[in-house]
């Protein structure tokens, strides 16, 4: 018998059952294999989504979702009411205040880091170590119907890491990056080119390209370059979300700071059919004026961000898309001499709801003075498994990738059950 | 008594025994020190002499008295205003000392008896949506000013606390405001490094002028950090002195240089930059001494080298500095200036004295 | 045991010998090539009947091209070549671009990914660790002792700097390292062997990763504090213990390379310094345990090592490893040919580590040498079985090169260089100009940024797989990008320039083909190109439009 241990590397999942279907299956890797039975793990029925809002740099849990007013590190935001009786937050959220029955909270994270990619990346594949998929990549993979007018993972930035989000998945479904609320890179031709000539030359580019697949028969890697071109064909047909500037009512509902313009497009690009939608909203990483700095960049990120959920809620939509408020990890209890906190991985929160999330919840608690986990510890894996479930997708199985089979979410975790609706 | 810096000079003739003895700032030296198991935000000595008030991190103001004698090892008695709900930065007091007003960050001004044996605050008044940075009471007593995180500088009528004026301008937090000393006109500076002149007769915007270079737009993070960290007429209102920071490279990181501006305010133009290049940090605290130099406080971007610095108006660099135990927050000079406070990040209220040490 | 040689392998598997030692007998006087051929053929009774046929002169031209010099050919040499009647023309343009300065260019690449993975240089610049390869491999420094020189290399000896850039951009984290020698340098993901014996895989052992561990556990990071350069200190002390999370059983190891002998310290050198070390100095121990890396990575004992390399060298030219990912052979993974692999294992050996003679004898097999095209019914089997050339996605580098190769960038560019040699040394810069190493240096400073644009856009599995994945920012970059379209513009005698020049339509459509496909065009393809030009109209238009439409090709993506 074997443990099923949860370690992270691939080989684990090179496993026996792979094997036992012959060597050589196993070592055909990407080669000869058929292009992937990825509807068998689609869920048929409905599109389900994720937004994700990445607070970079580590929002403070006691700014936001943990406050702890009068204790030793409690700093000087007072804590609220909320619309869930019971559930106070920082007086820096008032409008999250007012929705938090759209929401559940976390409170009892211990990640082991304070290093911002180890946090990152912990976060987004639900793995410690090894190289996995992000969140968007997994739901990009197996949430997005074959028929979707967008890339499955697109991700809003005005800056950010070169990251590998696809790991050993196709590259379709690696995250695009959206510069801020422009369009991605290249989406306009540099030069003259008249978009009869650019539909012209495209169709010469397929029926070159369809010659020569037919003749080598290696579909797996023929059909990724030709889908990388259907991709752009589908975002050049969505150009328009980029073009022009949003009505006046809705910057002023959103706000016209490029949060705010972000989230209008995070918005269209949900609504357009995109699977996942990651919004960074940068600045959190308070080293010195933690305080002043939390003032201002909640106050943006609260508003902005309500903006966006009561329009998913108002069109129906929110019931199918799984919105995620996290970070790579918190802020220090500890208040530094430059009225900083620092990098916190030992004990520190995040906000979550919407598609199967039980919502007006709160899941563990940290001790009085806010050092440490005090109750129901959890990391990236069991978040991992949590969202996942909650969209549907059975974390414990496994990517069935030619010649290996790798689990989805890591054995060694499992869903927070009671945040699962 | 051996007068060493400068050897040529004659000795000074000798006082008279009763006689104070004369301000030295090169003579700097702790003449008390007060301990608090929470970092201080700030800290003001009250117009009588008789106490010293600071600000804590526990969101409570505390009062020691500064002309109780101490007896033996037995610390000077801690006095405990509890009523605020958030930190206290900034205070202020009628001219006769009976009245203690601080300004909370919970958005409220707190009324006290300042020399209340157990305090509790007369009334907490809502005076602004968002943090009330600054509170300060006019030279005759009768008007109070303050301004907070709704960018309103707004000014009571004491002691009822009536709303007389509510000016509107400033697009950023105005981190602190001054009264000139003629009383008509109110100077207040924010987070930008935009400072403004209102008149308080027609509750009108007078001037607004730019100190860009105490504000900083960190690219990286795209946020702005700048602000006064202390404001201050001279005397004679000719001048005012605004503590702060400059060159600020890393935001978050909290790298920049303190910076006390000085303003000639009737020509509007910036008189003096002080600066001190081999510093990284902020300025705190700053005061006009009465013999006609300036006095003040700041904090390292890191280790525990607080300052204390002497300047006299017209030199570049201080004349001297004094090490402090840790991070200096604000500066407060006594009545008669021959002493001054400091409240600091390690919990530790200081008590300097500028004159000679003497030997009891 | 009758075989004529005794040989280590025997004692790893059992059926491997058997096979090799049958194989062997049979075929002892054939050269390494052959073999690998005759075991190849020999692993499928119906071998011959799915096998495709030997590729043609334009096939092999263009492949032999982007695997040994890391582009396309130009057109010229691929006519040149295609007229050349001698029968051995294909060993002797091996030959010749194994002995060319950008084969090290090309090897430069491939190792730098291997072995760094594009991790970010923070404490050995990029450029002097790329030059450093590239100095090593246009002198073909045998792999021993490249990686002699890269696990030996502590930081401090200005000569190796660069060789250190392995530990040192790994800022020296142990775990990341053993991971990573693993990996690299065996083949071997112990990653999970850290915690526990792992858990599904017999051979990963605790043991093994922690045997690795210890040969590195004494050392550390040092800042000198003179040049504030990062070097490595060591410890004279210090042991490694673990314990399972599993059993809680614990353990310890002294240095030991996976199944081979543990190396004891010499009992006379405990805590024995030739430098102590303190806040100004490295430690250096009178016995250095991490010295003993090097030594007993490449021991001839240590066949795991040259199993790696030779897959990694095979997964190279022939577009997948026998053992598949590169780094991550055990016994539930084994190589799909385990008789080629040992040959190969041994016979690099026997060869002293040279890897321009073991990339010759790949690029002569019949296996090397076969077309991509299958008749259909065989293509999942001849896929297999090694028996059909196996789509190869040209990397970052190879992309770039080749499209700038293709459009006439590149020719363009080394004009730039030579006039501006020959008006700055008029006397010796003609001279100069013809050297290839001259040309090859002038070229890529010339062009570096442009690489690493695409290296930027089109880096992916970082050289442990030989999957391929696009992305729709891949498709954007060539379609819309700046760089792409600047290249189709004409210019000075470039691809469309030539083009439009051209008069005759089957003239046109040879250029075209040859320039960006390196082969002539069918009848049917010469006139799709006429026939395009007519529907477009402009015919200039046409022209940057086709040559695009090849580039943006998958016949032109991949390598074949």
């Amino acid at each position: 018998m074997r443990r099923d241990t949860g370690c992270n590397a691939i080989d684990h999942a090179i496993s026996r059952r792979a094997m036992l279907a012959g060597s050589a299956a196993a070592t055909a890797v990407g080669v000869a294999g058929k292009v992937l039975p990825a509807e068998t793990k689609q869920l048929a029925t409905q599109q389900k989504r994720i937004l994700q809002v990445f607070l970079q740099g580590g929002v403070s849990q006691l700014e936001s979702w943990d406050p702890k007013p009068g204790t030793r590190y409690g700093g000087p935001f007072r804590a609220i009411d909320t619309s869930v009786p019971g559930i106070r937050i920082s007086e820096l959220l008032p409008h999250i205040a007012q929705r938090m029955h759209h929401l559940s909270i976390v409170r009892s994270i211990n990640i082991k880091t304070n290093s911002h990619q180890q946090g990152h990346v912990f976060m987004e594949r639900g793995r410690r170590a090894g190289v996995f998929p992000y969140i968007g990549t997994v739901a990009a993979k197996y949430l997005a119907p074959k028929t979707a007018s967008l890339p499955g993972f697109m991700h809003i930035t005005t800056r950010g890491l070169n990251d590998n989000t696809n790991a050993f998945l196709p590259a379709e479904f690696a995250q695009l990056k959206l510069p801020g609320a422009a369009a991605p890179e290249n989406l306009k031709h540099s030069g003259k080119l008249t978009a009869d000539a650019a539909k012209r030359r495209n169709e010469l580019r397929r029926r070159l390209s369809q010659r020569f697949s037919g003749k080598v028969g290696q579909p797996a890697f023929t059909d990724s370059y030709d889908s990388s071109y259907t991709l752009a064909d589908k975002l050049l047909a969505k150009k328009g979300l980029f073009e022009g500037d949003p009505p006046p009512k809705e910057l002023e509902r959103y706000g016209s700071h490029p949060f705010g313009r972000n989230c209008i497009v995070a918005r269209k690009l949900l609504e357009a059919g995109s699977t996942c939608v990651k919004v960074t909203h940068h600045g959190y990483d308070t080293h010195a004026e933690n305080f002043n700095f939390h003032l201002e960049q909640l106050a943006e990120f609260d508003k902005t961000f309500c903006m966006l959920l009561d329009d998913l809620h108002d069109s129906g939509m929110l019931e199918s898309t799984l919105v995620l408020i996290m970070s790579e990890f918190g802020r220090t209890p500890k208040i530094n001499q430059r009225y900083g906190r620092d990098h916190w991985g030992t004990a520190w929160s995040m906000a979550l709801g919407g598609c199967g999330i039980k919502p007006g919840a709160v899941v563990g608690m940290t001790n009085e003075e806010g050092t440490a986990v005090a109750e129901r510890e959890v990391d990236g894996r069991h978040l991992f498994h949590t969202y996942f479930r909650a969209l549907g997708l059975d974390t414990t199985d496994h990517h069935d990738i030619p010649g290996r089979a790798i689990p989805i979410g890591d054995p060694t975790g499992e869903a927070i059950g009671e945040l699962l609706a | 008594m051996s007068n060493a810096i400068n050897s040529d000079e004659p000795a000074p003739p000798a006082l008279p025994e009763d006689a104070p003895l004369p301000i030295d700032a090169r003579k700097t030296h702790v003449a008390a020190e007060f301990k608090h198991d929470f970092p201080l935000t700030t800290c003001r000595i009250d117009p009588t002499g008789r106490f010293v008030f600071a600000g804590a991190e526990d969101l409570n103001v505390y009062r020691w008295s500064l002309t109780e004698k101490k007896e033996g090892d037995k610390p000077v008695a801690k006095t405990t205003f509890a009523g605020h709900e958030s930190w206290v930065r900034s205070m202020d007091f009628s001219p006769d000392g009976q009245w203690l007003y601080t300004g909370g960050y919970d958005d409220h001004i707190g009324i006290w008896r300042a020399d209340d044996a157990q305090p509790k605050p007369v009334k907490m008044v809502e005076a602004h949506k968002g943090w009330v940075r600054w509170v300060r009471v006019s030279p005759d007593g009768q008007l109070l000013a303050s301004c907070g995180n709704d960018n309103l500088v707004k000014v009571w009528k004491l002691p009822d606390f009536e709303l007389v004026q509510q000016f509107e301008g400033h697009k950023r937090y105005p981190y602190a405001v001054d009264f000139h000393p003629d009383g008509k006109r109110i100077a207040s500076f924010d987070l930008m490094g935009v400072l403004k002149e209102w008149d308080m007769e027609t509750g009108k915007e007078l001037r607004s002028m730019e100190a860009k270079f105490m504000w900083g737009f960190d690219l990286k993070f795209r946020a702005d950090m700048g602000g006064a960290r202390d404001l201050r007429f001279s005397p004679d209102g000719k001048t005012l002195a605004v503590a702060g920071l400059t060159e600020v490279t890393n935001a978050f990181a909290g790298v920049h240089k303190p910076m006390i501006l000085l303003v000639d305010w009737d020509a509007g133009k910036h008189r003096q930059k002080l600066k001190v290049d081999s510093y990284k940090g902020m300025a705190w605290g700053v005061r006009f001494h009465p013999e006609g130099f300036l006095v003040a406080v700041g904090a390292p971007q890191g280790g525990a080298s607080g300052a204390l610095w002497f300047w006299k108006p017209g030199e570049e660099k201080p004349f001297h500095t004094v090490k402090l135990s840790h991070c200096g927050r604000a500066v407060d000079l006594t009545p008669d200036a021959t002493k001054l406070t400091i409240a600091q990040f390690d919990g530790k209220l200081t008590v300097y004295q500028m004159t000679e040490k003497t030997a009891s | 045991m009758t075989h004529p040689r005794t040989s280590p392998i025997a004692l790893f598997s059992m059926a491997a010998f058997l096979w090799f030692a049958s194989a062997a007998l049979a075929a002892e006087q054939q050269p390494v090539h052959q073999r690998i051929d005759s075991l190849l053929a020999a692993s499928h009774p119906q071998f011959a009947s799915f096998a495709a046929s030997r590729c043609s002169d334009s096939e092999f031209h263009r492949r032999i091209h982007l695997d040994l010099v890391g582009r396309i050919p130009s057109a010229k040499e691929t006519r040149e070549f295609l007229d050349d009647d001698t029968s051995t023309k294909r060993e002797t343009l091996i030959d010749r671009l194994l002995a060319d300065p950008r084969h090290a260019r090309r090897m430069q690449y491939v190792f730098d990914e291997m072995l760094m993975a594009r991790m970010p240089a923070t404490n050995v610049p990029d450029a002097e660790w790329r030059n450093y390869l590239r100095q090593s491999f246009l002198a073909n420094k045998p792999w021993n002792q490249l990686v002699l020189e890269i696990l030996s290399a502590d930081g401090a000896d200005p000569q190796l700097r660069p060789a250190a850039r392995f530990y040192l951009d790994r800022n020296f984290d142990v775990d990341l390292l053993t991971r990573d020698i693993g990996r690299v340098f065996l083949g071997v993901d112990l990653e999970c062997a850290q915690c526990h014996d792992h858990p599904a895989i017999d051979t990963y052992l605790q043991q093994h990763y922690y045997g690795i561990n210890a040969f590195l556990s004494r050392s550390y990071l040092f800042t000198n504090p003179k040049n504030k350069q990062k070097q490595l200190g060591e410890k004279a002390e210090g042991d490694v213990k673990f314990t399972s999370v599993f059993t809680q059983e614990s353990s310890q190891t002294n240095p030991r390379m996976l199944d081979l002998p543990e190396i004891p310290d010499p009992s006379e050198s405990a805590k024995q310094y030739l430098v102590k070390p303190d806040k100004k100095s490295r430690g250096v121990p009178t016995y250095s345990r991490r010295l003993k890396l090097g030594q007993a990575m490449i021991a001839a004992d240590n066949i795991d090592f040259r199993r790696n390399i030779v897959n990694r060298l095979w997964a190279i030219m022939l577009g997948r490893g026998l053992v598949e990912p590169l780094d991550v052979r055990h016994e539930q993974n084994p190589p799909s040919h385990p008789a080629v692999l040992e040959l190969l294992a041994e016979e690099f050996l026997q060869h002293n580590y040279d890897i321009r003679w073991m990339l010759k004898q790949l690029a002569l097999t019949e296996a090397y040498q076969r077309s991509s095209y299958a008749a259909e019914e065989h293509r999942e089997t001849a896929a297999k079985n090694f028996a059909v050339g196996l789509l190869k996605p040209q990397s970052p580098e190879q992309l770039a090169w080749s499209i700038m190769q293709a459009t006439g960038a590149a020719d363009a560019a080394l004009a730039t260089k030579e006039a501006a040699l020959l008006k700055s040394d008029p006397k010796f810069g003609a001279g100069r100009t013809t050297h290839p190493l001259w040309r090859e240096e002038a070229l890529h400073d010339a062009l570096k940024a442009n690489v690493d644009q695409f290296a930027l856009k089109f880096a992916g599995q970082n050289g442990q797989t030989t999957s391929f994945g696009a992305t729709a920012n891949q498709a954007l970059f060539l379609m819309n990008g700046p760089l792409v379209d600047r290249w189709l513009l004409p210019g000075s005698n470039n691809l469309t320039d030539r083009l439009k020049k051209q008069t005759e339509p089957t003239a046109l459509a040879d250029e075209l083909y040859l320039s960006v496909l390196c082969r002539k065009p069918t009848v049917a393809e010469v006139a799709e190109v006429t026939e395009y030009f007519q529907t477009v109209g402009d015919r200039d238009a046409g022209i940057q439009e086709f040559v695009w439409a090849l580039l943006s090709s998958a016949e032109f993506r991949f390598n074949h």
